[in-house]
């Protein structure tokens, strides 16, 4: 089991904003799509600190991402 | 090393893992990337064992996107936290003993421009506070002294992180930790105050919650030192292990010690203001 972060994609893609992935601990893990406009999660890369929650939803107020639990097959 | 040296040959691209090829694809190299771009091009850092949430590991980060050549760049560390992460990255590093790095340093720097005179490399030190100004402290501070002309950054957890949690000269006067229940006793060291008499021609003291500042700051102690001397970056990279700050607060806690006692302050010489003067000037000329 795995505690990662996950992007509400449609949410995200509502804001201009590029802030959690200027503030993630871990290269090329919180990544950017220019096509939908949103953040995304390399999720096999995540480390589950959730600081991309703190910006987002405690500095920024837009909640777009969560903390979640995954298992793998 | 070079480019050259990071280009396959043709027809060997396809048999490449995935990760080379979109760094030759994606990644910064013969670009001129902006560290406020991290998130949208292949960084040189790879995946590294340090700790979730690990300040450090983000300083790490911001420093690798932020060379201005990195594929002329050689990176030396020691025995720490930072050189998990600074080892993982597709840029040379030297791993030397405990507190040589500013030793090592010296005498690459001396070496590549016997070997290169032709060619600008870039040497960096980069090592925390036991290995700069405990343990290293005699190495680091002689390199300062004779005018060794590479960069030395300081990434200060203010503790012995990897091995316990023992005090080191530059923890905070009081601080109890795991290794030293009393408390310590003694002030914080004057880093940045030292390299300033050691004769650094630029000295910076920093707390990493600002991508662009911290990135220009990189830069320019890296430009700095190719062209008048020593420089040094003090940047405070904080423990959440041995300091108990919950991952996600780690931002917080930085932006409380950045009020607090790690204020941005930036130190050159007037030659060194005078040269970024004109590549600023130079900058809006092309723009212009």
């Amino acid at each position: 089991m795995y505690y990662v972060a996950r992007v509400d994609e449609e949410k995200c893609a509502t804001y201009n904003c590029k802030q959690c992935t200027l503030f993630c601990p871990e290269a090329n893990t919180l990544m950017f799509d220019e096509r939908k406009n949103a953040a995304y999660v390399n999720e096999p890369r995540c480390k589950g600190c959730a600081l991309c929650v703190y910006v987002c939803s405690d500095l920024l107020k837009r909640d777009c991402i969560t903390m979640e639990m995954v298992t793998t097959e | 090393m070079g480019l050259r040296y990071v280009q396959p040959a043709p027809g060997f691209k396809q048999y490449l893992p995935k990760d080379y090829v979109d760094l030759i694809d994606f990644g910064p190299f013969g670009k001129e990337v902006d560290a406020s771009q991290i998130g949208q091009f292949k960084e040189i850092l790879e995946e590294h064992p340090m700790c979730a949430g690990c300040w450090m590991a983000y300083f790490v980060r911001v420093f690798y996107a932020s060379l201005p050549n990195p594929e002329d760049t050689i990176v030396l560390g020691t025995a720490g936290c930072a050189r998990l992460a600074l080892s993982q990255a597709a840029v040379p590093f030297i791993y030397g003993n405990y507190g040589d790095t500013n030793a090592v340093a010296s005498g690459l720097t001396r070496a590549l421009n016997l070997r290169f005179p032709d060619k600008q490399k870039d040497v960096i030190a980069i090592a925390g506070d036991g290995g700069l100004m405990d343990i290293g402290f005699s190495m680091t501070m002689h390199s300062w002294f004779r005018k060794e002309k590479f960069t030395t950054i300081m990434v200060d957890n203010e503790v012995y992180g990897n091995t316990g949690g023992q005090e080191s000269g530059m923890s905070p006067k009081g601080v109890q930790l795991k290794m030293a229940p009393k408390g310590k006793k003694f002030d914080k060291l004057p880093a940045t105050e030292l390299a300033k008499l050691a004769g650094c021609v630029y000295v910076v003291k920093i707390a990493p919650t600002n991508i662009k500042r911290l990135s220009k700051v990189i830069k320019r102690a890296i430009l700095a030192a190719r062209h008048f001397g020593p420089t040094f970056i003090h940047a405070y990279t904080s423990c959440n292990i041995e300091y108990s700050i919950p991952t996600e607060e780690v931002l917080r806690d930085a932006r409380e010690r950045e009020k607090k006692d790690f204020g941005f302050e930036e130190y050159m010489t007037d030659e060194v203001k005078a040269f970024f003067e004109e590549i600023e000037k130079k900058k809006k000329e092309v723009k212009a």
